[in-house]
């Protein structure tokens, strides 16, 4: 029973990442109908933000120094930046394009942004440590839990609370639901397009922000292709959880992580290698019996 | 007040508008008539932003509208409500009156629009916090006049308010749109498939056809409907028959 709840707790932690980065995309997808595959990038560049650029072995810590109080907004700002940037370099020239060529402008995005960093950090992984002092354990009767796990959540649930508000209690964030929803109706209405856009970019990199040091606190590492398989089990949990529902890229992403730990946890040694090939033979399973997801929306049928 | 002069739009290799002009002036009912792919809601498209126009001009009050974004040509006081209805489902009803308020300062004066708009929309005030996406198509088609007034405009364009609706709400929502033109002063440029309905209080009708407006004359005229049957199905005698060896028009559903 404590083995169970010790893993819940793991799950919970793994799903809140997932969970984090899925949204971020899930954002973007509900309004601009880009696939950002960008967005793994986005939280490497927020992890590498933390050291002086150097192509040296170890990392020189710079903003990773600071007090978390300013390291959080430093980061945070340096990846919204980056996200906008991105929007207004390439996306924004892309707007009337396809679904499918926004998303193959988020690959090339992407490789960019790797390539920039193996540039400026060199190819080696480096060893970092963020709030190492995070990695104690608190005691709650039988149970470990590293402080780290709870901090995770906490700020997990903060994150989702604050997006839930903002969407549904301002006025920025009614336009960009309806916008998400029929978006050439909401500019006939006078919604911005462009602002709408870019407000969704700049909330889509504070999540990508807040997902770098959350992972490279738990990690240690950074590497400068940290973020692909993030974004690849957040992709995955956006479309479990429905393409275009935020509330599916949240569901999605706890599941996912739910999943992966407890095929770690629960699965015959020899053949707990395989791990994700089990994740991704139940993802395939649910897609089989759900094609839309678990929370279908009416954002992939095609507007004409 | 808006003036459409000679704009031509083409959808890929299909040609859906052929040099149309149109007018209307403040105050007017103007209805635009035509057989389903004629070119009515690409017309009202271009008004609004959505549609660029590859040659022409469309001013408003003298201003050109070329070239600027649907947001842009809202701010300047017109109001497109599209074929179709189009609410934004899961917002609440409330949500919805809302959105086309957000570019307003005038708080107090949205509050006084928000409670008129309600008074002529009872049904409306009931469901307030209900997700649109419930309400019935008569409902919404009563929720998206509403929400398109709530921008104060001052040329309202509605697509074929009777589309899928039955004939009693068609009733109510024409009795409804003739109201607040006399209390909101506006200005009326409604598309229409038949003629039978809006000749009772248009005041002045184009008939449009295959991408070009073929006909235009004051209501008033043109009561007996002859001369409309003869430009909307393109018959040369007028007798109401169609000539025997003509091709039938060919009609795009991709135009619309």
């Amino acid at each position: 029973m404590i083995g169970f709840l010790q893993n819940l707790i793991d799950a919970l932690s793994l799903g809140s990442l997932y969970a984090l980065a899925a949204l971020g995309i899930g954002l973007l997808f509900g309004i601009l109908r880009l696939t950002n595959f960008a967005h793994g990038d986005f939280i490497s560049f927020g992890a590498y933000a933390l050291i002086v650029p150097s192509l040296e072995v170890t990392a020189t810590k710079f903003i990773g120094n600071w007090p978390w109080y300013l390291t959080l907004p430093a980061i945070a700002a340096l990846v919204v930046l980056l996200a906008l940037l991105s929007d207004f370099l390439v996306f924004r020239k892309l707007r009337q394009a396809s679904a499918p060529t926004l998303m193959i402008a988020s690959f090339a995005v992407g490789y960019v942004i790797q390539n920039v960093i193996l540039m400026v950090y060199g190819a080696r992984p480096k060893a970092i440590d963020v709030w190492s002092s995070l990695q104690q354990q608190v005691v709650i009767g039988e149970l470990r839990v590293p402080q780290l796990q709870l901090v995770t959540i906490g700020i997990t649930i903060v994150l989702m609370l604050g997006l839930s508000l903002f969407l549904n209690r301002t006025s920025y964030g009614v336009q960009m639901r309806a916008a998400a929803e029929d978006f050439r109706m909401a500019r006939y209405l006078g919604v911005k397009a462009n602002f709408v856009i870019g407000l969704a970019f700049a909330i889509s990199g504070l999540l990508a922000a807040m997902v770098s040091l959350l992972f490279v606190s738990q990690t240690g590492t950074l590497s400068y292709v940290m973020g692909v398989p993030l974004m690849l089990f957040a992709f995955i949990a956006t479309v479990i959880g429905g393409m275009g529902s935020l509330i599916g890229a949240v569901i999605g992403g706890f599941a996912v992580g739910f999943v992966s730990v407890m095929c770690q946890a629960y699965l015959p040694e020899e053949l707990r290698s395989f791990r994700d090939a089990f994740v991704f033979a139940i993802v395939i399973a649910v897609l089989i019996f759900r094609p839309s997801g678990l929370i279908p929306t009416k954002a992939l049928v095609q507007r004409v | 007040m808006l003036e459409v002069d000679n704009i031509h739009v083409n959808y890929g290799r299909l040609q859906a508008l052929r040099g149309v002009s149109l007018s209307v002036r403040e105050g007017e009912i103007v209805c635009v008539v035509g057989p389903n792919g004629a070119g009515k809601s690409t017309t009202l498209g271009a008004i609004a932003g959505g549609v660029t126009p590859h040659a022409g001009r469309i001013t408003l009050r003298g201003q050109s509208l070329g070239g600027l974004p649907p947001e842009a040509v809202a701010r300047l006081g017109v109001s497109l409500v599209p074929e179709g209805r189009h609410v934004f489902g899961s917002l609440t009803v409330a949500e919805n009156l809302r959105i086309g308020t957000f570019q307003r300062r005038d708080r107090a004066a949205v509050a006084a629009d928000f409670e008129r708009i309600l008074e002529h929309f009872p049904r409306l005030r009931e469901r307030l916090q209900q997700p649109a996406g419930r309400l019935s198509g008569g409902e919404q088609q009563m929720l998206v006049i509403g929400r398109a007034l709530m921008t104060r405009p001052r040329l309202v364009m509605v697509d074929e308010p009777s589309l899928g609706l039955a004939p009693k709400i068609v009733d109510q929502v024409y009795d409804i749109l003739i109201k607040l033109r006399h209390a909101a002063n506006l200005t009326l440029l409604i598309n229409e498939q038949s003629s039978e309905r809006v000749l009772k209080f248009a005041d002045r009708i184009y008939v449009m056809r295959g991408g070009r407006i073929h006909l235009e004359d004051r209501a008033a005229n043109l009561q007996d409907g002859k001369a409309i049957m003869q430009a909307y199905f393109g018959f040369a005698d007028g007798t109401g028959a169609p000539p025997p060896l003509s091709p039938a028009p060919t009609m795009k559903r991709a135009a619309e």
